[in-house]
Order: structure tokens, then sequence, then C-alpha cells
């Protein structure tokens, strides 16, 4: 299946898009979770915060549906 | 002049003398606005001596460059004295609308000195500039006065306050603004309350010269069209700073029971998410933001009034909440709330509250002390009474209202060994034992442990949590970089979430100003801005450097017990490697001191005199000091 990955600020250098300035379409085998498909990507875990997705947070553990795009937000400081 | 109001104030608070004079355009070229203004400033005009809460010291309010002008969120507006915290430079900024409103009133810095004989409120209305007697409004906290002062003057004023814990010197009192934008840092509050100065109201019509209108219009409306579908947006227009608790927790960051911990049980219950489904009502944005990543509030407790805030933030989540135990996003709202109300900073004031509960909990302090309350890991009650005790400054909330440092060094009995602290100044929301180019950060900070002087998480992740190399020189870059948002005085969000690059910044300061600037240039002014908020901190502490640089013994050598980092801490030997590399690529000597060199790279030869003078100076360095004083972290290829 192909889910959509996109970032800005410096995840984006690591994500490599391919679609747009912000996305890259990845293609999986299953039903990976998040995590999974970002040890595939070679992406370390705690450079992403959280995932999101049709208006929802997304945690590491979630399986993306086929064609889904999800936003990975890196951890940043405020407040 | 282009880009400014053109006009500086000084108000002689004991005489009531209003002083007017043109802000000079070499000036405002050389230190850029808030920060800058407001360390060469105090550097220049306070006596060595002067006592932080004294008649010497002075109370700066400045905006800065890009205040006012419709570059991306050119909110900030800095405040500026000699800190009651740390004994050094202090400088504060909030978001809101104020800043603007100064600059529309034609005004680029004020400069309040001396004391007041009775409570004033600084009345400013374009050129009309009055103290106005505030008998009435003192004792009131900072959220209520700013709705009194609105109904008393007008919806159209901008409005700051202090509350009580201003009025009293509690040396982290901070200053509110536009019900819940805070200059939080530093105890800038307690120097405007030391001033009898219980609020700043403003309105200004007057416009700003732009060099370059066009330009500057289409540059920002560009910025505006490619922004608002970036990623990020959206996340952070729902849910804010407050999402990154889940993260913190589950990377082994987020201080738990006064940082005894880095994985908080019960964190769900504090989480961003928790805050969006149970205490939000509403977004806020700062001037000229499109993002809106403030939170407006309501706290509901059983037996308590419902209460309304701007909050509550990453921070002080991770410091009102799981610094002090707290599992209840409603409690955390509501500490908040307190802390806005009362006046104190939320970040130092949570802090403060959990290194008391600790003492509490191993019978340091007793129920005596606390006039028969308790002070219990995660009870908003115990918590409300304390920080009413730190505020009034009222038994031994007299001894906690100056700082963990002060207070540990009363106590006695080890407790400095887990006062999370740097220079005085109580840590960020951040544990530092997986994250040893954080904790270098904090050390070094001019003004003490404040994230956002350079916060260097992601740095760690990139270059390794478990080595200390490479780490001094990004952080040098982080220093420079990020406080320089604090000198032109937009919000950094921009840059950090957004991707509009510093360059982008500084296209928007020459559109503005005319001036042919470059980041390289920025970059040196936030550099000499650094050496020279050092030099006055040395001026003021003694030397050398070094000897103020000092972590606390429980980030170097006490092991995280549970959680993800289990087992970690930072280690003296790393820290001192680290401390080393830094000074070394400042182009300071292995003491910590300024170099001659490095002084007059950056255009402070007098400086170097003068350190020479007191013995201050850096020894030369063999082979000279770097020709780059810090690095841009490079991503690792994948």
């Amino acid at each position: 299946m192909v889910v959509y990955l996109r970032s800005g600020g410096r995840l984006r250098e690591r994500l490599q898009p391919d679609v747009d300035q912000y996305t890259r379409r990845v293609e999986v085998e299953g039903a990976p979770t998040l995590r999974e498909i970002l040890d595939t990507l070679r992406i370390p875990r705690a450079l992403v915060a959280f995932g999101y997705s049709q208006g929802t947070v997304r945690r590491l553990d979630y399986r993306p549906a086929d064609g889904e795009t999800i936003t990975l937000q890196p951890p940043v400081a405020g407040g | 002049m282009y880009g400014f109001g053109g006009t500086v104030l000084r108000i002689n608070l004991e005489t009531g003398e209003i002083r007017r004079s043109p802000t000079p355009e070499s000036f405002a070229r050389e230190w850029l606005g808030a920060r800058g203004f407001v360390a060469k400033t105090i550097y220049d005009e306070v006596p060595r001596n002067a006592d932080p809460l004294g008649p010497e010291n002075l109370f700066i309010v400045a905006p800065g460059v890009l205040t006012g002008s419709f570059a991306p969120c050119g909110s900030k507006l800095g405040f500026g004295c000699v800190s009651p915290l740390t004994n050094g430079h202090a400088d504060s900024n909030m978001g809101g609308h104020l800043g603007p409103e100064i600059k529309y009133a034609g005004y680029d810095m004020i400069v309040l000195e001396r004391i007041s004989p009775k409570p004033v409120y600084l009345f400013i209305d374009d050129d009309a500039v009055e103290l106005r007697p505030a008998e009435q409004y003192w004792g009131m906290g900072s959220l209520d006065l700013e709705a009194r002062m609105k109904k008393d003057l007008g919806e159209d004023f901008q409005i700051a306050t202090i509350g009580p814990a201003g009025e009293n010197g509690v040396g982290f009192a901070c200053i509110t603004h536009d019900f819940g934008r805070q200059a939080g840092r530093c105890g800038v509050g307690a120097v405007m309350g030391s001033k009898r100065l219980k609020a700043i109201a403003v309105r200004g019509t007057k416009s700003l010269a732009v060099h370059d209108l066009p330009g500057l219009t289409k540059h920002t409306y560009d910025i505006i069209q490619r922004t608002k579908p970036h990623p990020n947006m959206e996340p952070w227009q729902k849910y804010g700073t407050a999402l990154f608790v889940s993260w913190a927790n589950e990377h082994g960051c987020f201080p738990s029971r006064n940082f005894q911990t880095t994985y908080h049980e019960g964190w769900e219950g504090i989480s961003g998410e928790k805050l969006a489904e149970e205490v939000l009502v509403t977004h806020k944005a700062c001037f000229g933001c499109w993002m809106n990543c403030g939170k407006y509030s309501r706290a509901r407790i059983p037996g308590k009034p419902d209460t309304y805030l701007e909050g509550p933030e990453y921070e002080t989540i991770a410091l009102c909440g799981g610094s002090c135990g707290m599992t209840d996003i409603h409690h955390v709202a509501y500490a908040n709330y307190l802390c806005d109300n009362l006046g104190l900073d939320t970040m130092s004031g949570g802090n403060v509250t959990g290194f008391a509960m600790e003492c509490y909990e191993r019978g340091i302090i007793t129920k005596d002390d606390l006039e028969g309350h308790e002070l219990r890991w995660g009870n908003i009650d115990d918590f409300e009474h304390f920080v009413g005790m730190i505020a009034a400054r009222r038994g031994i909330g007299e001894l906690f209202s100056h700082g963990t440092r002060a207070a540990a060094q009363k106590l006695g009995r080890g407790t400095i060994e887990f006062a999370e602290q740097a220079k005085g100044m109580e840590f960020s929301g951040y544990d530092t034992r997986w994250y040893s180019a954080q904790l270098l950060s904090y050390c070094t900070a001019d003004i003490g442990a404040h994230h956002n002087r350079s916060w260097a998480i992601t740095a760690d992740i990139e270059l390794g949590q478990d080595t200390p190399v490479g780490k001094a020189p990004v952080v040098i870059y982080l220093q420079h970089i990020r406080p320089l948002f604090d000198t032109w005085c937009c919000c950094r969000l921009f840059w950090g979430e957004l991707d509009v690059t510093p360059e982008e910044h500084v296209d928007a300061v020459r559109h503005l100003t005319g001036w042919d600037i470059t980041i390289e240039e920025c970059m040196l002014t936030s550099e000499r801005i650094w050496n020279l908020t050092r030099a006055h901190y040395l001026e003021r502490n003694g030397g050398p450097g070094r000897k103020h640089d000092v972590a606390p013994l429980r980030q170097l050598e006490e092991r995280i017990p549970t959680g993800p980092a289990e087992g970690r801490k930072v280690g003296t030997e790393n820290f001192e490697y680290m401390l080393n590399d830094y000074y070394a690529n400042r182009g300071w000597d292995a003491e910590g001191n300024p170099t001659r060199e490095v002084l007059e790279t950056l255009g402070l030869p007098r400086i170097a005199d003068r350190l020479e003078k007191l013995g201050l100076l850096g020894k030369p360095i063999p082979g000279g000091i770097p020709k780059v004083r810090g690095q841009k972290l490079k991503p690792k290829a994948m």
C-alpha cells in the first residue's frame, strides 16, 4: 500500500520529499505502524513528536490506511 | 528614520521628570532592538554594585526593529534590568499587542529611573505621557487589574501589569499583558514593582515609516501564502505547544516531581490532547500572527470558582504540572491562573514549588513552616496556599521567594544538589540527563537556565544523546540565532515551525529600514550582545566565568531512576569536556573569560579595557580565536 508523509522544518531534510516540497510517497508492505515506517526510512523516532491526519493526533503506534496522508511533527520548544 | 518610532523616553519616577530624545540611527543599527537596547543601556548606566531592587537599577521597556511592522508576527516587546534572581543582565519579552502600540506611540525605548514615592502607573496616549496615581490598583492581581483598567481607560489601550508578587519583590515575578502573555523570566516584574510602577497603559495611533512599503507588503504576503498550507500549521493552531508533553515523556526529558525522574506517571491527564478536550475555550493570536498558537482555557475544579486563563503552555504543564506531581489538566490550568494573577512566572514558580515539595517530602520543611498546611505532590490546594505565601513573602514563603538557589543556600542539608537551576534561574521544562547539549545551554546562558536562549534537544538527538562531542559549537550557534528573534522582536515560531528563514526576517528588516543589512551582521550583533552580557555578569559577580557555569549535581551525577531514559546521567567529565569545547569555540579562555581578541572582533575594545583593569579579561589564546564562532547543525545523511 501507499502512505504519504509530510513534514516541514528540519524533519523535511530527513524525509526527502518527492511529491511536492513537503510530501513523500512511501510504499509499504502489510499494515505497518508509523513507527515501523519511520524505521524503514531511517528517521530517528525521537525526531518525530507525533503524526497528524484528518484533524487528529496520531501516535507512533498508529497504522495508516492505504493512501492516507500523515503530517510528521518534530519536537520543538515553546511556551 | 524608517522602521522605528523615533524617540527614546526617559522618566524619572522619583521626580516625575519626563525627557525625550531622538533614537540615534547608529544605535538602532548596532543593537537592533529590545535585547540589544537593554544590554547596552544597562551595561553603560547601572552601577556594578547597584541593588537590583534599589533606585540605581533601571527598568527598560523596548520594542525591536520588527515590532509593529507587517513582517511575520512582529508582536514582541522586551523588558530589561539587572535581575534580582541572578544578579546579572536580565531581558524578558512578551507577545500580544503592547509592543506595537508603544511603537505606534512613537517610542523605541522607555527608560524608567529611580523609585516613585507612591504607587503609579505609566499612561501613554501618543505624545501624552503621564505618571498617574495607582494606589487604587495596588494589591490587585495582574489579570484582575488588566480587566479593571480596560474598563477605566477603554478597550483600545494595551496594558501590562504586575501582581502582588511584583509589588513584594519576589525574585521571579513576571509582567502580564493581554490576559496571559508574560515577560516571565529573570524577575523583571519584581524590578517594575520595586519602582512602585503597577502598570503601563499605552495607546498609539501614529504611523510607522516604512522604507519600501510595496516590498515589505509583497514579502509578507508571499510568506502568508506559503505558510498557510504548511504541514505544521494545523496541528499548531489546534493544540499549541502542549502537544509535546507526550513526546517529552516518551523520550525521557519531562520533569517529574522536581526532576527526580523524567517520565511522569499519569502524564496523559495533563497532555495536549487532554487540554483540547477538557479546558480549551478558544484560540488566541498575537499581533501580526496567523498561527494563533495561544490557547484560552477554563479551569473547573469542584469547590473553586471557574477561572479563565491563557494556557497552559508546555512549559507550565511541565513545571507546574509534572514537576509538582499533578495529573489533572484542570489543576494545572488553575495553577497557571494562580501564578498569572499573583504575577509569578509559571516556570520558576512551578520549579520552586516542586523543589519545596521535595523538601517537604524529605522532612526539611514541615507543616509548622507551612502555616499548618501540607505540600504534597499533585495537591492543588497545597500548591495554592504555598504560592500565596511566596507572593506575599509570608513566613517560609520569604525563603523561597528568591528562587531555588537562594532557598537552598539558606536551607542547607544538601538541598542545593536538587535545586534545578543555573546562575539562580530555575530550569525550563526539560531534564537534561539524556540531553547534555541542553544542560550546556542552560549553564552557559547569560540570564541563567532558559530554553529560549538555546533549545538544543534536537541537536542532542542528531549528534548522539550519550556523547558530549560536537555539541558546544551548535549550542553557541543557537545562543546567537534564538535570542536574535528577541532582538528583532518577532516570534521565533515562524522560523522553527513554518520554515520562514532567518534570511527572510533580515529581508523584512531591509524593506522596513532601508539598511543594507545581512544575516551575518545580525548574527554578529547577537554575539556582541552575548559577550556584553557576559562581561556585565562578570563585573557584577566576579570571575572567573567558569565558576558561574555550574550544573546541579542531580543533572550531573544522579542517574534517572525510571522511564525511557533510566540510568542516564550527563557525568561531570562530559560536562567539563563540553565546557572546555564551548569556551574554545567562543574565543574565551579556559576559565570562561572573554579575550581581547574576541571583544575587539565584535567592536567592544572598551569592554576589553575594562575587563583587563578588573582582572577579568581572558588570557590570549595561542593560535587565535575561531573565525566562525558557533556552527549550524547539519543533519546526518540518511
